[in-house]
């Protein structure tokens, strides 16, 4: 079983927050900008150190793990930059497969490539410059890296950032159907709609805290949302779950 | 042209230049024919009868170990500056711009003029202090932008062939005609012992470069790139400076100071390969030792009097690094 806990203390972005994640679950993160989800993030993949607390992956300390052990437990997506060298998709996504390559990729790992890019729906760019993709083109490479690495835990910044709204519902969909069967993610999302329709767990985070929605109770309550987000909501039965809409946010967020 | 085209030319390409160039010389001291007729009669007979002693002597103990030294330098010279290339993910750098070359220089000069040191050992150790302090002066919150790492190497460089220059001051006539032959890129006194003794350091190091080769694909991605899929990226760098500079410097203790070879040529093979090192590393070594041979081959046959290689080379590298900062709009900040 595993079990990622959380405390943390650091200049009042996070405050002993605590969480668990349960495992094969699709969580999503929401809050407004300025939260703390991406500091949340960044010390979850070891990019901060927390000034207190501990984060433990399958009971084991994240930050005494070795490097290269960690990155087969835990994947993330770098942020977005422009790369210098016009690597194919091919060479780019090879990449995420260092942990479990000594000193050259083998043939099981090329297999492993044009996998996860089937997954995603691009083996069409496999032989492509990565330089001349799009933005969300590139985003979905990067998510195929990710997948190469084949980690039991996936750590998500806002993966629809740059997605057209097909590939977006696409992206989310596989993350539930199909990912979530052999691995724990947890991601960022903006569109609480978008989450809501696929996620599995939700977590809220705002002024430091981490909020999880009461049991018996939908997350999309509208009592919750305003406390997250600090403006009316207003929610819009669909089916069986519903649409929000934020109300009048002309006000100022409140206290 | 299909990219399996383009590989058979870059592999195939430097075979014929490193055998014809044995037919090439200054004067028509020996013509073509004399050079065939007893190299025909050395794999035919064993060795060469007396005879043709004359021939021999500028066959096998001039033009053959220079050429093998000159492919061995260009060779080492060009695969480590597409590992710098790769490692600082910077298209900029080459071993002469990092300052590894004249950090080199002046720990092969200091060792040639002190008599005790060794001299490839010397040359490997500041050429690593060279690449070092570039490095970390290159560092502006913590990562180094491409013009930056340039200019730190450009100051460091400086500051060597500063030490250089007292070394040939301090130095006692006797060796400073050595050191100064010997830094201005030269391969005209090339010979067996020197062959000998170099390239063993070169393969060395181009074999670390070799087997990181896939690695280097990590490191250009990108220093946050490389950690997200378990690689630290400052470590990984330093793994790979070491071949990388071991190379380099062993190329200048052996041959001076040749610039731009380790710029020029790594450029040369990305455009027709691609930048996947895998293929880059073993290209850019037989593809910059061709290069360097046929260079040399010029500057042998041209004039008269001889040039030193550097020269040549510098000459055409200075207005394709031009080319390459224009082409590639880097600005002060990116």
């Amino acid at each position: 079983m595993r079990k990622l806990r959380f405390a943390y203390g650091d200049a009042e972005v996070l405050r002993r927050v605590s969480f668990d994640i349960k495992p094969r679950s699709f969580t999503v993160l929401l809050g407004r900008n300025g939260s703390g989800k991406s500091t949340l993030f960044r010390l979850l993949v070891g990019l901060l150190k927390p000034r207190e607390g501990s984060i433990a992956v399958f009971g084991r300390e994240l930050h005494q793990l070795p490097l290269r052990e960690r990155s087969r437990l835990l994947g993330f997506l770098p942020q977005h930059h422009h790369p210098v060298f016009p690597f194919s998709v091919e060479d780019v996504v090879l990449t995420g497969r260092a942990a479990h390559v000594g000193l050259v990729p083998k043939a099981h790992d090329r297999a492993v490539v044009r996998e996860a890019l089937e997954q995603l729906g691009i083996e069409h760019l496999i032989a492509k410059p990565y330089t001349e993709l799009s933005g969300g083109e590139q985003q979905l490479v990067l998510i195929a890296r990710v997948l190469a690495q084949k980690p039991k835990v996936l750590l998500l910044d806002e993966p629809t950032s740059h997605l057209d709204f097909v590939n977006a519902h696409r992206l989310m969909a596989l993350v539930r159907d199909s990912l979530c069967a052999v691995m724990t993610v947890l991601a960022i999302v903006h569109d609480p709609n978008l989450a809501f329709q696929h996620g599995t767990d939700f977590l809220f985070l705002a002024d430091g805290h981490v909020f999880q929605a009461d049991s018996g109770r939908p997350p999309w309550s509208s009592a919750l949302l305003e406390r997250v987000y600090g403006v009316p909501m207003e929610t819009v039965p669909f089916g069986q779950r519903a649409v929000v809409v934020p109300g009048d946010v002309s006000k100022p967020r409140q206290p | 042209m299909s990219p399996w085209i383009r590989r058979a030319v870059v592999f195939a390409f430097p075979w014929p230049v490193i055998v014809l160039s044995v037919f090439v010389g200054p004067q028509e001291s020996i013509s073509p024919r004399d050079a065939l007729g007893w190299m025909a009669s050395a794999v035919v007979q064993g060795p060469p009868a007396d005879n043709v002693d004359f021939v021999r002597a500028i066959v096998w103990d001039i033009r053959i170990p220079r050429i093998l030294l000159a492919f061995c330098v260009g060779g080492a010279l060009a695969a480590s500056g597409a590992a710098l290339q790769a490692v600082f993910r910077n298209p900029l750098v080459s071993p002469y711009i990092l300052g590894i070359s004249s950090g080199a220089a002046f720990g092969a000069a200091a060792a040639l003029a002190v008599g005790f040191l060794p001299v490839y050992g010397s040359a490997f150790l500041f050429g690593m202090a060279a690449v070092g302090c570039s490095y970390t002066l290159g560092r502006v919150n913590k990562a180094a932008t491409p013009v930056s790492l340039v200019l730190s190497g450009m100051i460091v460089s400086g500051i060597f062939t500063a030490l250089l220059t007292i070394v040939q001051f301090l130095a006692d006539p006797f060796r400073l005609q050595t050191i100064v032959h010997w830094t201005m890129g030269n391969l005209h006194n090339a010979e067996w012992r020197r062959v000998l003794e170099s390239a063993p350091i070169m393969a060395i190091g181009g074999a670390g470069m070799f087997f990181l080769r896939w690695r280097m694909n990590i490191l250009a991605l990108g220093d946050q790139e490389a950690y997200a899929v378990g690689v630290n990226p400052e470590r990984e760098k330093i793994k790979m400076l070491i071949p990388a500079t071991l190379a380099a410097s062993a190329a200048v203790a052996a041959a001076g100071i040749i610039g731009m070879v380790g710029l020029v040529v790594p450029h040369m093979v990305r455009m027709m390969l691609g930048p996947d090192n895998r293929v880059g590393i073993p290209a850019c070594f037989l593809f910059g030792g061709a290069f360097l041979v046929l260079v040399d081959d010029f500057s042998r046959a041209l004039t008269a009097f001889e040039l030193p290689i550097g020269i040549f080379t510098t000459l055409i590298g200075g207005p394709f690094f031009i080319f390459l900062l224009r082409r590639s709009r880097l600005g002060w900040a990116s």
